[in-house]
C-alpha cells in the first residue's frame, strides 16, 4: 500500500490525513488531497472505508472509561490486599 | 491445557474499562459499578488460587464480576418488603414540572439496539487487548475520551507524528480484530 504512488499523496500522507479527518484535524485541502489519492489507489480507499466505519462503531459504542482516580483507588486496594 | 496466566499487578490497566462497561450498563449508577468492580478485583485475588488457566484472565474476572453482579440485586431485593414506593402525580401545585417518569421511551433506540451497542462496546474494547498499554491508552484518550493532541503529547513526552504512527497502528489493529469479530 506504502509503495504505491499517485500524485499529489503518497499513501502514507494519504493515510496519515484520513487518520487526521477522523478527528477532524484534516484541513479542508488534505480532505480534497485524500479524494483525489483514492480515486487512483484502491488500498487507500479501503483503508478510508475501513477507517470511516470504526470510527462510527466507537461512537456508537458510546464506551465509557474509568477516570485515572478510580483506577488508583482499585490499584491501591488490590496493592494492600495482596501484601496483607 | 492450562495456558493463560495471572497477573493482578495488571488487572487495571488491561481490564478495568471492560469491566465498567459491563457492569455501568447494569447497574447504571458509576458509584455502584466502582464497589463491584473493587469487589471483584478483591475477590479474585482471594480466589487467584483456584484460576486453572483454561480460560484467559478477563472472562475469570468476568465470571466473579457476573456474580458479584448478581449479589448485589438479591441483596436489594431481600430489602423489597421494607422499600418505600412513592408514585409522582401530576397536580397543578407542579404543573410545568418535568417528571422523568413521565418522559417517553426513545422511539429512535429500542432493547436490542442498546443490546447491539453494549456487545459492539465490549467487542471494541476486547480488541483492544491486542494493543500495548501504551497504544490502547492514546488511542482511548484521543478516540473516546476526545483529548486534544496537544495535551497527549505532552503527557507522554511525544510529537504529534509519534501520536498520528502511534493512533494509525491502533487503528488498523482494531480494525482488523474487529473485521474478523463484529463487521
Amino acid at each position: 500500500m506504502t509503495r504505491f504512488k499517485s500524485f499529489f499523496m503518497d499513501c502514507t500522507e494519504a493515510n496519515h490525513c484520513c487518520d487526521k479527518a477522523q478527528y477532524d484535524e484534516a484541513s479542508f485541502i488534505e480532505k480534497i488531497k485524500i479524494h483525489l489519492h483514492n480515486l487512483f489507489c484502491r488500498p487507500c480507499n479501503k483503508y478510508t472505508d475501513d477507517n470511516k466505519k470504526l470510527s462510527e462503531l466507537v461512537k456508537k459504542a458510546n464506551l465509557k472509561t474509568c477516570t485515572e482516580e478510580e483506577k488508583k483507588a482499585w490499584k491501591a486496594k488490590i496493592d494492600s490486599e495482596a501484601t496483607k | 491445557m492450562a495456558t493463560n496466566k495471572i497477573d493482578p499487578t495488571r488487572w487495571v490497566d488491561r481490564y478495568s474499562d471492560y469491566l465498567f462497561n459491563y457492569t455501568i450498563v447494569r447497574v447504571n449508577d458509576r458509584e455502584l459499578a466502582n464497589d463491584i468492580i473493587s469487589e471483584t478485583f478483591l475477590a479474585g485475588l482471594k480466589s487467584m488460587k483456584n484460576f486453572k488457566g483454561e480460560a484467559t484472565e478477563r472472562t475469570w474476572l468476568i465470571s466473579i464480576l457476573k456474580r458479584k453482579i448478581i449479589d448485589y440485586y438479591r441483596r436489594i431485593n431481600s430489602k423489597k418488603g421494607r422499600a418505600e414506593v412513592r408514585i409522582n402525580y401530576n397536580s397543578e401545585d407542579n404543573e410545568g414540572d418535568w417528571l422523568e417518569e413521565q418522559a417517553p421511551d426513545r422511539f429512535d433506540m429500542n432493547a436490542e439496539d442498546q443490546m447491539e451497542n453494549e456487545e459492539l462496546g465490549l467487542a471494541i474494547l476486547a480488541c483492544m487487548e491486542n494493543l500495548n498499554e501504551k497504544q490502547a491508552r492514546i488511542f482511548t484518550m484521543k478516540t473516546v475520551e476526545g483529548i486534544d493532541t496537544e495535551t497527549i503529547c505532552n503527557e507522554y513526552n511525544i510529537t504529534p507524528s509519534n501520536l498520528w504512527v502511534i493512533i494509525h497502528r491502533a487503528r488498523l489493529t482494531l480494525a482488523e480484530c474487529l473485521k474478523n469479530n463484529w463487521f
